[in-house]
């Protein structure tokens, strides 16, 4: 009877050549993993011919999915290896790592959700479960002369091609490790005591040869095995908790650190790639990083790729490696293709480094915690999911109504298109109506997003966070603002506001910061988020207001008849939405910015006008000064197509105005009275060209207007004396006619 | 007479350090080398020798960008340094030259004028007309004595040459050879014959290199200090020689002035906050290290000569803004952006804010 204890680094792709090779050597009749034991039972999955690495075996308690945990698996896992190969070779596999029975009400103890998802199990544990501040296996690599501890391990362990007693090593090193350690992590002692369990399991039901596959880090207590008392006695009374597990598809990039439930693994392309390439020595991966340059349109000679080869293996040399790693490719191809620029190593870093491998399942799979999540909400709140159209009516007031408009949203952020709302008017903001209608692919897209969480709100706050990261342009995470905010997601919001600020302050364009300001005016006005999101998006408001104040000024020159359009448009709704705000210190900013828009020269009339009028209405300017910037810009000096612009921004719209104001009208009515002939017809089709604009209706109260109060103008026009002695020459000539 | 010399080459200045390596130095060296290359990297980057000797680092920064450097030149490609002025482009190919060759004098300073004969080799036209094309009428060039030596030769500023002079030197570079076919003869470079050039990658109305020479050079980016405290500590090292060398008296503590334009000038070069909570626009100026460095020199000057000798934030703030604001229209609403969004918040900083706001 033997015990062969194999330390592997979880997701190592040298660690699984090596326990492969040391599978076939030993051909041990019992395999014992690392792993949960309640996965056994769906571990006859992973043979299953649609069954595609990269998965993640899920547990999770059923009556609160948010408690769980993920172990990702990639093609180059070492567990994963040993148990394809168990599989193949009808050899036994079992989990022997703490029951997650137990493991899951620790987690639910601490009522977390944040912590649990987080804890992936397998990869992290060295560095989370050690109770130093510095991971102990750098003090090794440290000996050695490398940077990180990562890099030390990939460099001895999993490149370069070990003797298979590379097992026996890794032993001694972290038993020398460990032992230099005072280990009072409870968990982690009742972990290894359940391994240890597992082991004298399997001795007593006298299998001859029994491998066990685990990280490196518990070899030694592994090896020397306490009393059996001492580890029952650790093992006794612990609570207990309901688990279910299942396989889900997962992808490259959740294995890497970047997201939220990474495996700690931070370039899974890359061990994929020396896991199916194992005597590349650069050759291979620089030729691949050449033809992801190539798809994306950057031009790379196979000269570049030899260079490259050249300077990675020179630069291995130079630090007394064996083989170029990640990092020696890395530099030479940043040095020999990106002319030295980390930008386009981007390119490098997602689509090979980190891969967009996607993994798959088979059908017939057992469910998913956000398929119960979803199903739980619909019961709960007595919806029906039926294939037929049904018109919803809810009232926001009440707590379902509220309810069920939030999961609505919440599933439309998820594209799940099962609820449409449809406009209503005039029922106050407090009502909306849904239109239902389901239909098979809408489950298949709930099971897309399976992996993004196990609740409809975590699945949709961390797809939030992962399209607005992808997402460059402010307008479309202004939208995904406004999906959100309803959606009642506190975590996506602050996701999106820290964008949205990140995108502002790369902007200069100033309309497209006008339209994120006026949907976060309105959100910060009614006050139907939580007290959180309300500071952060007053904070935010305050930034991009700040920015709109000192970009808006310089941003209305040059700009083309369709864009001051535009400008105007959105100035005027900024006007108004910062008038709503009730804020005196943003009303006098603001103020002062369009006053300073008023005095530059060369502002496009339009912007222009628009400006005057607005300065015209909060008194910042008075009624000369109005008349004055009036007759100005229609005098004759002018262009007449600016005239007619700037006309247009001043009284665009403002119809009513014009017919309540007496002032405008006056103004109006004055500059009217002083052109003269010649320069009235001239301006005619201009300001054709507003007051066309105008319904009957408005255009009919102004004539009333012009009809009712004609001493108004008239006053100036017949201002003149009549000319007694000229009048008095016709008189003989009226008495000749008339016969006196 | 050595002492009244205004700079010495580097290989003069620490001939010392590089004698001492060469004592220790046990790793193989390329032919004409007089370093291996790890002892060129230790001379880059500073290193307490066996013997208790200690070599002052040259480079502070990233020790892989310097490997990456010397590993190039060993694969006989040619180095670019690239990077943002300020940013210790040429004082490195300086002393990485003077390590691997000892003769840090073969330069070629681009401009917009330097011709091919500048480059290539050129004729000494008295001897040309009297003798005809012979041998001894060739005027050598820095690229050509380099060649027949062995020897690296530096050139700096590279973009600034015509591009079709540029070109001159893809021969040289791929087929190690200088064609001169008046002679109908042409030099080989011997071994350890290598090229470093430096460019800077934010100047306007540079020539770009044609990618067939591009595709010549391996490319380092010298990045701009990774840390506030490095950055505070280049600076006050150099204001403090400065001040010395023009008798500047520095009567207090300066390092609190220091670190607020070095923190003014990263969060604007970097587009974010210190804090990282607020982002930012860049302005088109660089604000390297070396622009940090003349702010604080011009404030100190200021201070001393117009003031009452102790530095305040209005010495410093007419600095800054002239670094700052190098485009009058899109560099000012960056730098009120800066102002508002930033600046006010900052406790203690009101001073500055004040002073920057009465000047913008």
């Amino acid at each position: 009877m033997s015990v062969h204890l194999l330390g592997i680094r979880h997701h190592g792709p040298g660690s699984a050549r090596h326990v492969l090779e040391a599978l076939q050597n030993l051909r041990p009749d019992v395999i014992l993993v690392e792993g949960p034991p309640e996965g056994e039972a769906i571990l006859k999955w992973v043979g299953d011919q649609e069954m595609k690495p990269p998965v993640a075996l899920l547990a999770y308690v059923p009556d609160n999915p948010k408690q769980s945990v993920f172990y990702p698996f990639a093609e180059f896992s070492p567990e994963w290896q040993a148990i394809v190969y168990g599989l193949k070779n009808k050899i036994p596999v079992r989990f022997i790592d703490m029951p997650l029975i137990h493991k899951l009400v620790e987690v639910h103890a601490e009522e977390s959700p944040e912590n649990a998802t987080p804890d992936i199990g397998m990869a992290d544990e060295v560095a989370d479960f050690i109770p130093v501040t510095k991971n102990p296996l750098s003090h090794l690599a440290e000996i050695a002369g490398f940077d990180d501890q990562e890099e030390w391990w990939e460099h001895h362990f999993e490149i370069a091609k070990q003797p298979e007693d590379v097992f026996a090593s890794i032993g001694e090193a972290i038993g020398a490790l460990r032992e230099g350690l005072t280990e009072n992590n409870k968990v982690e002692k009742i972990r290894e005591a359940f391994m240890r369990r597992g082991i004298r399991q399997a001795e007593r039901e006298m299998y001859s040869s029994i491998t066990v596959i685990c990280g490196a880090w518990h070899v030694p207590a592994l090896q020397n095995m306490p009393k059996q008392k001492d580890d029952d006695a650790l093992l006794k009374n612990l609570p207990k908790t309901k688990i279910e597990t299942t396989w889900i598809p997962w992808t490259n990039d959740r294995l890497a650190f970047e997201s939220g439930y990474g495996a700690g693994l931070d370039s899974p392309g890359w061990y994929k790639h020396i896991w199916n390439n194992q005597n590349d020595d650069g050759t291979r991966w620089l030729t691949y990083s050449a033809n992801v340059f190539r798809s994306n349109k950057i031009d790379i000679s196979s000269a570049h790729i030899i260079e490259a080869v050249r300077l990675a293996n020179t630069l291995a040399a130079l630090r007394n490696l064996s083989k170029a790693g990640l990092k020696e490719l890395n530099e030479a191809t940043q040095t020999v293709m990106c002319m030295g620029d980390d930008i386009q190593m981007q390119l490098i870093r997602s689509e090979l480094i980190i891969g967009n491998d996607m993994g798959s399942v088979p059908a017939g799979i057992p469910q998913v915690p956000l398929q119960k999540d979803f199903e739980q909400q619909v019961k709960s709140l007595r919806l029906k999911v039926i294939n037929e159209e049904k018109i919803l009516n809810l009232d926001l007031r009440e707590t379902s109504g509220l309810q069920k408009s939030i999961l609505f949203h919440r599933l439309l952020i998820l594209d799940i298109k099962w609820a449409k709302q449809r406009y209503i008017s005039g029922k106050g903001t407090f009502k909306e109506e849904w239109l239902l209608l389901w239909y098979p692919e809408l489950s298949i897209a709930l099971l897309e997003k399976a992996p993004w969480g196990n609740t409809v709100e975590s699945a949709c706050n961390h797809y939030l966070k992962h399209i607005s990261s992808n997402c460059g342009h402010l307008a479309q995470i202004t939208e995904l603002v406004s999906k959100a905010l309803p959606a009642d997601l506190h975590e996506g919001v602050q996701i999106l506001l820290t964008r949205m600020d990140e995108l502002a302050a790369m902007t200069s364009d100033i309309a497209m910061l006008m339209d994120a300001f006026i949907p976060l005016t309105e959100v910060s006005r009614y006050g139907n988020v939580r007290k959180t999101d309300q500071e952060t998006i007053g904070a935010i408001l305050q930034s991009i207001f700040f920015r709109l104040n000192a970009g808006l000024p310089s941003s209305c020159f040059g700009i083309d008849e369709e864009q001051s359009v535009l400008v105007a448009d959105k100035i005027k709704a900024v006007n108004k939405a910062i008038l709503f705000l009730e804020d005196e210190m943003m009303k006098n900013a603001w103020l002062e910015t369009l006053a300073t828009v008023l005095k530059q020269k060369n502002v496009v009339p339009l912007v222009h006008g628009t400006c005057c009028k607005l300065l015209y209405d909060s008194k910042v300017i008075g009624t000369e000064e109005t008349a004055l910037k009036f007759s100005r810009a229609l005098s004759g000096g002018n262009d007449p197509s600016y005239s007619a612009l700037w006309i247009e921004g001043f009284l665009k719209d403002a119809a009513t105005v014009l017919v309540f104001d007496h002032e405008i009208w006056e103004i109006l009515n004055n500059w009217l009275s002083e052109v003269s002939a010649e320069v009235f017809l001239e301006v005619v089709p201009l300001l054709r060209r507003t007051f066309a604009a105008y319904t009957p209706s408005e255009k009919n109260s102004i004539a009333q207007k012009v009809k009712q109060a004609p001493t108004l103008g008239r006053s100036f026009t017949q201002k003149d004396e009549v000319d007694v002695a000229r009048a008095e020459m016709v008189l003989p000539v009226l008495e000749k006619i008339l016969g006196f | 007479m050595e002492n009244n010399v205004l700079r010495q080459a580097a290989e003069q200045q620490f001939k010392q350090e590089i004698e001492e390596l060469k004592k220790e130095d046990k790793h193989v060296k390329p032919v004409n080398w007089q370093l291996s290359p790890h002892a060129v990297i230790d001379y880059l980057m500073g290193k307490k020798l066996g013997n208790g000797f200690e070599v002052t680092p040259k480079y502070i920064g990233n020790r892989r960008l310097m490997e990456i450097a010397v590993a190039t030149l060993t694969t006989d490609r040619a180095l670019l340094l690239y990077g943002l002025p300020g940013t210790a482009k040429s004082w490195v190919s300086e002393h990485i030259t003077a390590a691997i060759t000892g003769d840090s004098n073969l330069v070629i300073q681009g401009t917009a004028g330097t011709s091919e004969e500048a480059v290539r080799y050129g004729w000494n036209y008295a001897m040309l007309l009297s003798a005809g094309p012979v041998k001894e009428a060739i005027v050598e060039t820095p690229v050509m004595r380099a060649m027949k030596e062995g020897k690296i030769v530096r050139i700096e500023e590279l973009t600034r040459i015509a591009a079709d002079v540029q070109d001159s030197l893809i021969t040289i570079l791929s087929e190690k050879m200088l064609p001169i076919p008046e002679l109908n003869t042409q030099v080989q470079a011997v071994q350890g014959f290598n090229v470093i050039a430096t460019a800077n990658n934010r100047d306007k109305g540079v020539n770009e290199l044609s990618s067939a020479l591009k595709r010549r050079f391996n490319t380092v980016i010298l990045p701009v200090p990774t840390s506030i405290e490095e950055e505070v500590n280049i600076v006050e090292q150099r204001v403090a020689s400065f001040s010395m060398s023009i008798n500047l008296p520095v009567q207090k503590s300066i390092t609190e002035e220091i670190r607020r334009i070095v923190t003014i000038f990263r969060e604007l070069r970097n587009g974010v906050s210190l804090d990282g909570k607020t982002k930012l626009k860049s302005p088109s100026g660089t604000l390297s290290t070396a622009e940090a460095i003349s702010v604080m020199n011009n404030g100190l000057a200021l201070a001393y000569h117009f003031g009452d000798g102790s530095l305040k934030a209005d010495d410093i703030a007419s600095g800054i803004i002239g670094s700052v604001i190098k485009d009058p229209v899109q560099d000012k609403i960056v730098m009120q952006e800066y102002m508002e969004t930033v600046l006010k918040q900052k406790d203690g900083w009101k001073d500055i804010y004040r002073a920057c706001r009465d000047i913008v």
